[in-house]
């Protein structure tokens, strides 16, 4: 009964994309190698972070069944995603999972009334008919804030971006979804409004016992919604663990830079000291060992030529040679 | 010394289209001081005014963007002029030579078909008459400065990083040794490693030429690490402007409490409020002070009159009755 305990299980996921054709071809592993899984019974925030290129939003779309994973599986409660046959898809996945993205003003057209599709979207997937569907509607338009009342028959430029991202998110939310993968949904919402759409989400995972799959590069918003935190490097979970831990304790170099890099909004506490920047990246998605060993300040031979291994510590997990048993030293 | 102030500027994108009048009210009564060698912050949602303000200030004019009034004068030392009262050519001229502009998107000033090498020439060619290995020497000369590597200069845009490009286009801007440059939103498209690589970019040229900066954007966290003093902008107005550290520490305009009560910390995870509603279109603002009806502390005088900028010491200026006790 191991397996029903678990919302989604991510196993050993890697993605190769090729490019060009014929001759001048080339692999780019997007992601390589990446697990993790979520617990059934106890609703959470989990949040990917990491930079463009490190493969979070590859990893998103393979969960959400856009793309197919080149390996790897993926399993929500208990089934995998690639054995579902289309009608299970439909009928049942894709009510199950749902996904809000990063820019409100791309997911709707213009041209077409915000409602028209919350009631599509009800009506096709089953969850209401015709006659009753706006009353489905409300309810979910209620939990972020907003009411059928005020929506109906508005186009998308009558609406802030604040008040768009939260329909796109009563629109996920209609099919009473378990799990919601939200790809930057703050980035483009006007600073103002930012904190109420990361306090939507809390309520729902508190209130409706919805998990969330938070993909970010704004490691301070992701500090303040989620429980636990994966950040992603060049297609890998560098490091894994409670929110808290790893952002305020981090262990991997790079996390540390990560970290490091986050601008304080508060004048007394500003950058110290310097940072180098990578010139040519593409040379860390080609490299053998480590991704990240070409910048970081503590590397070592090992590094350069062999993958670390994941290693349990302090509570989370950690990919660095540092605190393998390949090595015995240690960071201050 | 002030080398930049504008005074009472308006500058308004008027349309019409099948004799439907349209006013879009960007920049209201803006009046500003920016001191020499010093880094000047606007910050402001999207869709406050920001972008058009640094328009009017570089005197890029187009319509339907209209100059209803005011002035920008400049006082660059061996110059002194009024932006709007320069020929075409004069502009010319004093653009990036003395007046720089670093864009947020850096393909927009680098030619995507040419070499990062034939954007510099072009740009070095048009105020400056110079051999080839003068250019050359120049050019590295200022790109080891900055750190980057002069293999550059043989690239084509598409074949540098975001990141890499931002700082091209840093170079770029910089290269003339210009007295003031604005940089719009210079690090929002960038990677937060990334950001800070720019941002340090930034102070270090503005140490070495010491050359003026006002940095436009929203992003709250990054003036409180570079900017010396900061403008808040809503609907179209500055609605408070102080020193860094002391709009950081006291706040006065409802509004700016709220944007900065709203940051979120790492360390710190107590509950966050952000301002309620939204901000008002610039083309159909409200009545009074613009803010009122998102104010917690609203009073019947705000409905109607709107507060203007006033100093309440400290150099800190509110634009809000109620912090400065006006009337």
């Amino acid at each position: 009964m191991e397996q029903n305990n678990k919302l989604l299980d991510v196993k050993n996921l890697i993605k190769v994309f090729v490019i060009g054709s014929g001759f001048v071809r080339s692999k780019i592993t997007a992601v390589e190698n990446v697990s993790f899984e979520l617990q059934m019974n106890k609703p959470e925030i989990f949040t990917l972070a990491g930079e463009s290129g490190s493969g979070k939003t590859t990893l998103a779309r393979m969960i959400l069944g856009f793309i197919p994973p080149t390996s790897g599986s993926i399993s929500y409660k208990g089934k995998e995603i690639s054995k579902l046959n289309g009608r299970e898809i439909e009928l049942w996945f894709m009510k199950e999972v749902q996904p809000v993205f990063q820019n409100p003003f791309e997911t709707f057209n213009p041209l077409k009334k915000v409602d028209s599709y919350l009631y599509e979207t009800a009506i096709n997937y089953g969850i209401a008919s015709k006659k009753d569907a706006h009353k489905f509607i409300d309810e979910s338009l209620n939990l972020v804030g907003l009411s059928l009342q005020e929506v109906a028959g508005r186009y998308p430029h009558e609406f802030s971006g604040g008040q768009l991202q939260r329909i796109s998110i009563a629109r996920a939310l209609i099919t009473k979804p378990s799990l919601l993968i939200a790809d930057e949904p703050v980035s483009m919402v006007d600073a103002s409004l930012k904190m109420s759409i990361c306090n939507l989400f809390k309520e729902l995972k508190e209130r409706q016992g919805v998990s969330i799959i938070y993909i970010t590069h704004d490691l301070a918003t992701a500090y303040y919604v989620s429980d636990r935190i994966a950040i992603m490097f060049r297609g890998n979970i560098v490091e894994l663990g409670p929110v808290e831990k790893i952002l305020t304790d981090p262990k991997h170099p790079y996390t540390k830079v990560l970290r490091d890099s986050v601008p304080e909004p508060d004048p007394e506490r500003r950058w110290q000291g310097r940072i180098e920047l990578s010139s040519f990246e593409e040379r860390e998605y080609q490299s053998k060992g480590c991704r990240f060993a070409g910048r970081c300040p503590y590397v070592m031979d090992i590094c350069k030529n062999k993958l670390p291994e994941d290693i349990l510590l302090d509570g989370r997990m950690v990919k660095c040679h540092l605190y393998g048993s390949d090595s015995n030293k240690t960071v201050s | 010394m002030s080398i930049l102030r504008a005074e009472r500027l308006k500058a308004y994108y008027i349309s019409e289209i099948f004799g439907i009048k349209r006013t879009v009210r960007a920049v209201d009564e803006v009046s500003m001081d920016v001191d020499n060698n010093e880094i000047f912050g606007i910050a402001g949602e999207s869709g406050c005014g920001k972008s058009t303000l640094i328009k009017a200030l570089l005197g890029i004019v187009k319509p339907p963007l209209t100059i209803l009034g005011g002035e920008v004068n400049y006082d660059l030392g061996d110059k002194r002029f009024n932006i709007f009262s320069l020929s075409q050519k004069e502009s010319k001229n004093i653009r990036w030579e003395y007046i720089s502009y670093i864009p947020q998107s850096s393909m927009s000033v680098l030619n995507p078909v040419r070499r990062i090498r034939d954007s510099f020439k072009s740009f070095i060619n048009a105020h400056k008459k110079m051999g080839k290995s003068e250019f050359n020497s120049l050019v590295e000369e200022h790109l080891n400065l900055l750190g980057l590597p002069t293999e550059v200069l043989n690239a084509y845009p598409h074949q540098l990083s975001g990141g890499m490009r931002q700082r091209v286009t840093i170079a770029l801007a910089t290269i003339l040794r210009p007295k003031v440059i604005f940089a719009d939103e210079p690090s929002t498209a960038l990677d937060v490693v990334v950001q800070r690589g720019v941002i340090q970019l930034l102070k270090d040229i503005q140490q070495e030429q010491k050359n003026t900066i006002i940095l436009v954007t929203h992003d709250m966290a990054i003036h409180a690490n570079i900017c010396d003093r900061i403008a808040i902008m809503y609907a179209g107005k500055i609605i408070e402007e102080a020193k860094t550290q002391e709009i950081f520490k006291h706040p006065l305009h409802p509004y700016t409490k709220y944007l900065i009560g709203s940051l979120p910390r790492i360390g710190d995870k107590s509950y966050r409020v952000s301002a309620p509603g939204s901000p008002p279109p610039l083309s159909n603002l409200p009545s009074g002070c613009s803010f009122h009806p998102r104010c917690p502390y609203i009073t019947e005088r705000c409905k109607s009159d709107a507060p203007s900028l006033v100093e309440v010491g400290n150099n800190h200026k509110v634009a809000c009755f109620l912090a400065s006790k006006e009337g």
